[in-house]
């Protein structure tokens, strides 16, 4: 990348900027007060920001959720003030223009968007058309449209992809990667890129992060690059890093140099990329702290330090307190298809498990492995075709549909799919209603549900106008009040920030481990399936391929490699430490807490998940 | 992981080859047709006709989809027909309330057909007309483009929304929800926990749409190029002359009274 003359090395300039998307709100009073939980704060979301984003660089911006950094964004691709309805003030200059007066659409020519959600980024009906909509919308003549195709699509990895094919047949991590196809067929300046691999499995963010690193190096790709990620892993591929707190810009600099300032990282609620936290706790220097697995791995060589792998007997970090109970779920031979255009697609293909009470159990695997499926089976939303899937020793379809939701509960991947009253409470007590509680009982379950996922304060609040972590808890408090034994969650904490994964998973284990709740959990999240599940399900092409203890899988990285797993850099650092010391068959470290106590350092007294957020 | 939602279906026929202006007159001449004629069995050959291409270019299977509709609508007509039809010739049903004859039936069959006739040839031509196909094809034909862009993100959203609808659906049934039951009132009432998170979902999605088309440069108040340009080539105008012959051929057999009850 190269420096932008006519910018004086600026791609983006922003003074003062505020915005609240209430339009009539006051931007005057926008001040001082920054002791109030930026989540649940009303009011501006940008309370003057200053920022100058360098031309030539990848940044990286972070902060809490409801930090104000989506926001942010959309004031560099004009979004914001033109076409998003808010109150609006300051100055924003983007590669010399002055984009509070220009159209997003005039924009669109120099600065490229792309967003979390894939899906409502596609408007064609083939891969081809896709692509040249972008063009066609710049006018862009026909005759240079197709080598445009060609060459964003190679971009973006996709030089393969048959172009006649439907947008909608593709993967999530092909249709991410198509979004970017597209945005770069209109050969963008700057590219601004928000949570672009939130909604996708390990191996589609895995292959976005590859397009990022290629282009930052590409000589004719975007020449500047904002990212908006929760990810450390991506944000490490940035040049520089901003941390926004309160709708302000905190902290701005070096990326090294952000994501080693460990109390700055804790003040804007960002999550310490591990090693750092690690090495942190050990006491190490600021200047000394490593970032990446391999920089650690090399501290660690050069300095006193001997690396103690856990024992076979180390217990799970969280969850699962007690020994498994009896067999709760039963699924033997479980198959099940689906009706497609092209005849039926088998999405379950034979599987044979058993969760017992009382276990945390998750179930990984890519998009389309079979993992959802898999999941709606145990509560009878789907039957198999063939096979059987018991719940108690009983078939889960001679429950109706009152019995087996009492017993087991399902938490869907997305909480607005359920929420629809006009209270928190009234929403808490519907699944109890519909089940026959009434009168105190149905008073109690609700006010316990609702203390239990820490929203007392919130129960007559409007669900809609929380935030998405505190729907995630509503839609959770809903489920705990049918007081069901066993839950399934799919994708528990995708669209949560750092903190607000770990609030909530810290909640579900500790309803394990003091309620024996059952818990399966269908995720991409290997953070958490490190830190709260002691046995891990691995699923592909709709079989079962794995099914051991976390610890032990972890342990193998030829397996996390060969179903394309990614380790959590605990993980990941300790196998690396094992292998320099020649003792692959050692167990790895879980968590951070781990990693610490294997190099000789005590736990941290306060709260090792709270302390700082991580996992 | 699911169906492609879409209701295009994604083939290499000669059908889907053709350009959707070819189509749309082919499309244009089945609507005449069972417009024009009367009789069951002269509306049921422009049907049968729909129905083959339907059938040869895969899309029978996504008619399954719309079946509740398409009978709703032909049992309806079938029933409130026969009133606005002379009582003419024997009676074939005879009841305390109602005589119902020959005529009637068959008016009413007719009316019904024609029905299933039209929405079955626009599904043909839906079904193997992609988004694109159908923007540049209308455009073609002079229709402004913001008109046919907002047409294909809707033909687009539909079945996005019947995926959302089966996923509420599914969690609120997940939380003992029962919409068979109680009354009729009541019944209507239980659709409320699936109306609001659809709506909701809907509006976000929209929303989230309408930014990204900005971003990617859509406006209708500005000049577009369009890469995929096609030229009508000799089995369009083929299609289109058959097509013509087929307005004509109906218009010339309503003349002579054929097909006419």
């Amino acid at each position: 990348m190269t420096e932008s003359a006519e910018t004086g090395g600026v791609a983006a300039r922003l003074r003062d900027v505020l915005f609240s998307y209430d339009r009539d709100a006051d931007l005057d009073d926008e001040g001082s007060d920054d002791s109030v939980d930026p989540d649940s704060r009303g009011g501006a979301v940008l309370r003057g920001v200053d920022l100058d984003v360098p031309a030539g660089e990848v940044v990286v911006v972070m902060g809490a959720s409801g930090g104000g950094k989506s926001t942010l964004l959309r004031t560099l691709n004009a979004l914001i003030p033109g076409f998003l309805n808010g109150a609006f003030d300051g100055d924003v200059e983007v590669l010399g223009r002055d984009a509070t007066a220009t159209k997003t659409s005039d924009l669109a020519e120099q600065v490229g968007t792309v967003m979390q959600d894939y899906e409502a980024q596609l408007f064609g009906t083939s891969v081809e058309a896709e692509v040249a909509f972008g063009p066609e919308n710049l006018a862009v003549p026909p005759e240079e449209i197709g080598p445009r195709i060609d060459r964003a699509l190679s971009q973006a990895g996709l030089g393969d992809l048959d172009r006649r094919r439907e947008p909608a047949g593709l993967s999530g991590g092909q249709k991410q990667r198509l979004v970017f196809a597209s945005v770069l067929a209109m050969r963008p300046e700057l590219l601004v890129l928000d949570e672009p691999t939130s909604d996708l499995d390990p191996l589609g963010a895995r292959n976005v992060v590859e397009i990022v690193r290629s282009l930052a190096d590409a000589s004719d790709g975007p020449e500047t690059i904002v990212l908006v990620t929760h990810e450390i892993e991506e944000a490490l591929l940035a040049d520089s890093a901003v941390l926004l707190k309160d709708g302000r810009v905190f902290r701005q600099g070096p990326t090294e140099s952000v994501f080693t300032d460990v109390a700055a990282l804790r003040e804007s609620r960002v999550e310490l990329p591990p090693v750092v936290d690690a090495f942190d706790r050990l006491g190490w220097d600021r200047e000394q702290l490593p970032v990446t697995v391999a920089e650690a791995a090399d501290r660690v060589e050069q300095s006193d330090l001997t690396w103690e792998p856990p024992e076979p007997t180390a217990p799970a970090p969280a969850g699962s307190g007690g020994d498994p109970g009896e067999v709760r779920f039963a699924v033997e031979g479980a198959r099940y298809s689906y009706d497609t255009d092209r005849g039926p697609v088998t999405a379950v293909d034979g599987v044979d498990l058993e969760i017992r009470a009382g276990e945390v159990v998750a179930i990984v695997g890519h998009n389309g492995s079979g993992k959802t499926t898999l999941a709606k089976q145990l509560n009878g939303l789907f039957d198999p075709d063939d096979g059987r899937v018991s719940w108690r020793g009983r078939d889960v379809r001679e429950y109706d549909a009152g019995e087996i939701g009492r017993e087991v509960g399902f938490v869907f991947q997305n909480p607005d799919h359920q929420i629809f009253e006009d209270t928190v409470r009234d929403e808490v007590a519907f699944g109890p209603k519909n089940f026959g509680i009434e009168g105190e009982e149905l008073d109690a379950r609700v006010a316990d549900a609702i203390e239990t996922v820490d929203l007392g304060s919130l129960a007559d609040a409007d669900p809609f106008a929380l935030s998405k972590g505190q729907r995630q808890r509503v839609a959770l408090a809903s489920i705990l009040a049918t007081r069901p034994s066993a839950i399934v969650f799919d994708e528990p904490t995708t669209g949560l920030d750092a903190e607000q994964q770990v609030a909530f998973m810290d909640l579900v284990a500790r309803l394990n481990r003091e309620e024996g709740l059952t818990v399966v959990m269908v995720t991409h999240d290997m953070g958490s399936v490190a830190r709260y599940a002691p046995r891990t399900v691995v699923m592909a092409d709709g079989r079962k391929v794995a099914d051991r203890s976390t610890r032990e899988l972890f342990a193998d990285p030829e397996a996390l490699d060969r179903w394309q797993l990614d380790a959590p850099q605990p993980v990941a650092l300790s196998n690396e430490l094992a292998a320099r010391a020649g003792r692959e068959d050692a167990l790895p470290a879980l968590t951070v807490e781990e990693v610490v106590a294997g190099l000789g350092g005590e736990p941290a007294a306060d709260d090792p998940v709270r302390g700082g957020v991580n996992r | 992981m699911s169906a492609a939602p879409t209701l295009y279906v994604d083939r290499d026929t000669f059908v889907h080859r053709l350009d959707p202006r070819a189509k749309l007159a082919m499309v244009l001449a089945l609507f005449v047709a069972a417009y024009m004629f009367e009789h069951p069995l002269a509306v049921a050959t422009p049907l049968a006709v729909a129905l083959g291409v339907l059938a040869l270019t895969g899309g029978l299977r996504k008619l399954g989809r719309i079946k509740v509709v398409i009978t709703a609508l032909f049992l309806a007509g079938f029933l409130v027909w026969p009133a606005y039809a002379p009582a003419r010739g024997p009676v074939v049903v005879s009841t305390p309330v109602f005589d119902l004859t020959e005529y009637e039936l068959l008016f009413a069959l007719g009316r019904s057909e024609r029905i299933v006739a039209f929405i079955v040839s626009g599904f043909a031509f839906i079904t193997t007309t992609s988004n694109e196909e159908i923007v540049s094809g209308l455009r073609g034909l002079g229709v402004p483009y913001a008109f046919c862009f907002a047409l294909g993100t809707a033909l687009r959203l539909f079945p996005t929304f019947l995926g959302a609808t089966g996923t509420v659906k599914q969690a609120q049934e997940a939380r003992g929800l029962d919409l068979s039951a109680g009354g009729p009132l009541q019944r209507m009432r239980n659709y409320i926990p699936l109306l609001i998170p659809v709506l909701m979902t809907a509006v976000r999605n929209v929303n989230s749409q309408s930014m990204a088309l900005e971003a990617r440069g859509f406006d209708t108040d500005r000049e577009r190029t369009f890469y995929d340009r096609r030229t009508f080539r000799a089995a369009d105008w083929g299609v289109t002359a058959l097509a013509v012959g087929v307005v004509v051929g109906v218009i010339g057999l309503w003349w002579l009274g054929v097909g006419q009850l």
